[in-house]
């Protein structure tokens, strides 16, 4: 496994990009959270996104990709914290959003 | 003197009820008359008018009005007055307050009119007079705390000194206000809150995925939602549940949910839909395979006939409730659709689908493989037989109210038996002494006999089988593979003359339950088992011990509700023996106390926990961790 893996190897953070081309720079342990872009990211499938560290989202926009970005940090940080409060979603991008997690699987 | 004028002045108005009342409840009205008089005087007094001695009161009465008039803002003190039938109130004052209720009600008049403008500033002269007036809406004013110079609007605060503030310092004190008020009725509904996701099997550690976030809000700006757009068909059914549960499916929201290329639609409420709203949901989405129709109130025979035509490709319908369809128009779509039918499911059909109409379903539907029927009062036990004729059956739900004979049960497992994987029968139970209604060992038997594809079985509610036949049936030469699903709840015999239950157990007890984990255990994931209360504290401790070896991979849902001999030590177990167990149910099992749950576990219902019903994992709390935290509250 070790033999074909990247020269630049796994990197504490990894990009994201929309397909607008904002491109966020995120925490592996964070983005790893969705299902999604774990399995991406996933050094044993030798996948474009696990060698360059970078995965490129062609049908998310930069806006509704802030906004996933934001729940991953959200849920990480409140991992074990109790009653947390949903995250505030702005109504007018929520369907965009909820298309958005549920390909992600978050 | 004030005991001469009370001897003096013995006025008395007419008698009435009231004066009755304030005489009966220790209310003097000449005591209140007196304090009103003494006030008068001393205002009278202030204002520099002597007034002799007081003898006349009458007089005092008027000649202080006419003073203090324009004076003291009279307003809270004439109710009081106008209570007592006064004789000598002057005309005077009569008139004014005439006036005044005249004015206000031009007033309110005028509001009504107008839709609530405040801009007629001749209102309340008298009282502009006494007092510096509020400003109204429209004019300026200094904030009371900041002193800038801001427009009064109606929404303007009032400050601590009874003057109007800004804006922003309004919005201030509203802050503080809401501050100081909030967390009393707040801290009731979190916590209400709370306890009914844990209900809802939500852990409630961590956020919410986002989609069930992102599902929330949809649902909560569902008017102001024009469509869905591409939404893949697992997130509509989610949105849908989602809705029902909020009670928000209705006509217009109905249409967020229509689109040509669906197959199928999940309405779990119909309650707020007309027949017109499901022939527009049928022309839609003509290519529907699968329709979910929960509490179809309003799906009448033009509504079934409508979807006989148009659905050419439906093959699994789930209907509850529609009690409106008669059975000639049940006939009508099974003649039309019958042969592709795969899956049907009622419930709640009070009178219609009877057993003509079952056995014409069985001549047309041929390819039936699941069929639920449940609470549909026309079923009768003649229908049985008809049932076993369907040889494609691999799915069977009953619930039916009649008494129904076990031999025709026994028949039908020989009959259709070997096919079937899911076997639900609840309430299968005999009212008869003889017991040859409803389930019995002999049933038993032909279940262990015929069935070797179960995975979920089903027999609730019933007090005729014995230990002894549910051991037989889950016994090792029985060719079934483990179950997946066991519900055996409410095995058990009810007599009010014999609380504590025959002698020899009547449900599963012992040997029953050991046998059936012995069985399935490797693979069962879902286990119900409340109220058998015969299974003794010893049958818990053999299965779910964990020095024998014993483990239940794949065990997620127990439920042991009202199983009286399950205490702490037999939760520790199954925590032990469950390592991917989800929900723990153990409503009314007092036994159980001071459990410490590892993490990722709901232990919902046990009596004595100290705090709360439920029970939810600590973080980071292992299994171990868990035990030891117990054992030592235990030695306490």
């Amino acid at each position: 496994m070790t033999s074909n893996a990247p020269p630049s190897g796994q990197t504490d953070y990894v990009t994201l990009v929309s397909c607008d081309g904002f491109e966020f720079k995120v925490q592996r342990s964070s983005a790893e959270i969705a299902e999604a872009i774990r399995r991406m990211l996933d050094p044993r499938t030798g996948f474009y996104e696990a060698i360059h560290n970078r995965c490129e989202f062609s049908d998310i926009t930069g806006l509704v990709l802030e906004k996933v970005v934001e729940y991953l940090y959200y849920n990480e940080k409140n991992k074990d914290a109790k009653e947390v409060p949903d995250m505030e979603i702005p109504p007018e991008m929520t369907l965009e959003v909820l298309m958005a997690a549920d390909f992600l699987n978050v | 003197m004030s005991g001469r004028r009370t001897g003096g002045r013995n006025i008395r108005g007419p008698h009435s009820a009231l004066t009755d009342f304030l005489a009966a409840n220790n209310i003097s009205a000449a005591q209140i008359r007196a304090d009103y008089n003494d006030r008068v005087r001393q205002a009278a007094q202030q204002n520099g008018t002597t007034n002799g001695d007081g003898t006349n009161a009458p007089e005092v009465q008027a000649e202080g009005e006419e003073v203090t008039a324009p004076a003291a803002a009279p307003a809270p003190e004439e109710p009081e007055e106008d209570e007592f039938p006064v004789v000598d109130t002057s005309r005077k004052r009569k008139r004014k307050s005439d006036g005044k209720a005249k004015e206000k009600a031009k007033k309110k008049a005028k509001k009504v009119k107008k839709g609530g403008s405040h801009d007629d500033s001749d209102f309340d002269i008298d009282r502009d007079m006494y007092k510096k007036a509020k400003k109204l809406p429209g004019q300026m004013e200094n904030c009371e705390i900041c002193e800038k110079r801001f427009t009064v609007t109606p929404y303007s605060k009032t400050g601590p000194d009874g003057g109007l503030l800004c804006s922003p310092c309004g919005r201030e004190i509203a802050k503080d206000a809401k501050k100081e008020q909030k967390p009393k009725p707040n801290q009731g509904r979190k916590r209400r809150k709370a306890e009914s996701d844990r209900l809802d099997h939500r852990v409630n550690r961590g956020t919410r995925s986002l989609v069930e976030t992102c599902i929330d809000v949809v649902a909560k700006h569902h008017a102001d939602v024009d469509g869905l757009g591409e939404l893949p068909r697992s997130l509509l059914n989610k949105l849908s549940m989602i809705f029902s549960k909020k009670r928000v499916l209705n006509p217009k929201t109905l249409r967020m949910f229509l689109k040509s290329g669906l197959d199928g639609l999940e309405l779990h409420d119909c309650a707020n839909l007309e027949a017109e709203d499901y022939k527009l949901m049928f022309a839609t989405i003509p290519l529907g395979e699968s329709f979910v129709l929960k509490n179809a109130g309003q799906f009448k025979n033009e509504t079934m006939d409508y979807m006989a035509q148009k659905s050419k490709k439906l093959q699994h319908l789930k209907l509850y409730a529609a009690n409106l369809v008669s059975d000639k128009s049940w006939c009508n779509f099974f003649g039309l659709r019958g042969e592709n039918l795969k899956s049907l499911q009622l419930e709640w059909m009070d009178d219609s689908f009877s057993d003509d109409t079952i056995k014409y379903m069985t001549e047309t539907c041929p390819n039936l493989s699941r069929l639920k029927l449940k609470h549909c009062r026309k079923v009768t036990a003649s229908s049985i037989p008809q049932i076993a004729t369907l040889s494609n059956l691999q799915h069977l739900s009953l619930e039916l109210t009649c008494d129904l004979p076990c031999e025709r049960f026994i028949d039908l497992v020989s009959k259709i038996g070997a096919n079937l994987s899911t076997l639900s029968l609840a309430r299968f139970s005999g009212t008869d002494d003889e017991g040859l209604n409803g389930a019995n060992d002999l049933f038993l038997e032909a279940i262990h006999n015929n069935c070797n594809k179960l995975q979920k079985l089903r027999l609730s509610y019933n007090d005729a089988c014995s230990d002894a036949g549910f051991a037989f049936l889950f016994s090792e030469d029985w060719k079934n593979p483990p179950m997946l699903v066991v519900d055996l709840s409410s095995t058990r015999d009810i007599d009010n003359a014999n609380p504590t239950g025959p002698e020899e157990a009547i449900g599963l007890a012992s040997e029953g339950f050991k046998a059936l984990m012995k069985h399935s255990g490797s693979k069962l994931r879902n286990l119900n088992i409340s109220s058998c209360r015969h299974i003794p504290h010893k049958a818990f401790m053999d299965v779910f011990d964990p020095s024998s070896g014993a483990e239940y991979p794949e065990l997620r849902n127990i439920d042991l509700s009202f199983c009286g001999a399950v205490d702490t030590v037999t939760v520790a177990g199954i925590f032990k023996t469950c390592p991917k167990l989800e929900r723990l149910v153990a409503f009314g099992c007092f036994g159980v106390e001071g459990v410490v749950v590892p993490s990722g576990v709901l232990l919902i219902g046990a009596p004595k926990a100290q705090d709360e019903i439920v029970q939810v994992g600590m973080g980071g709390v292992s299994v171990d961790m868990a035990l030891g935290g117990m054992l030592e509250k235990s030695q306490e």
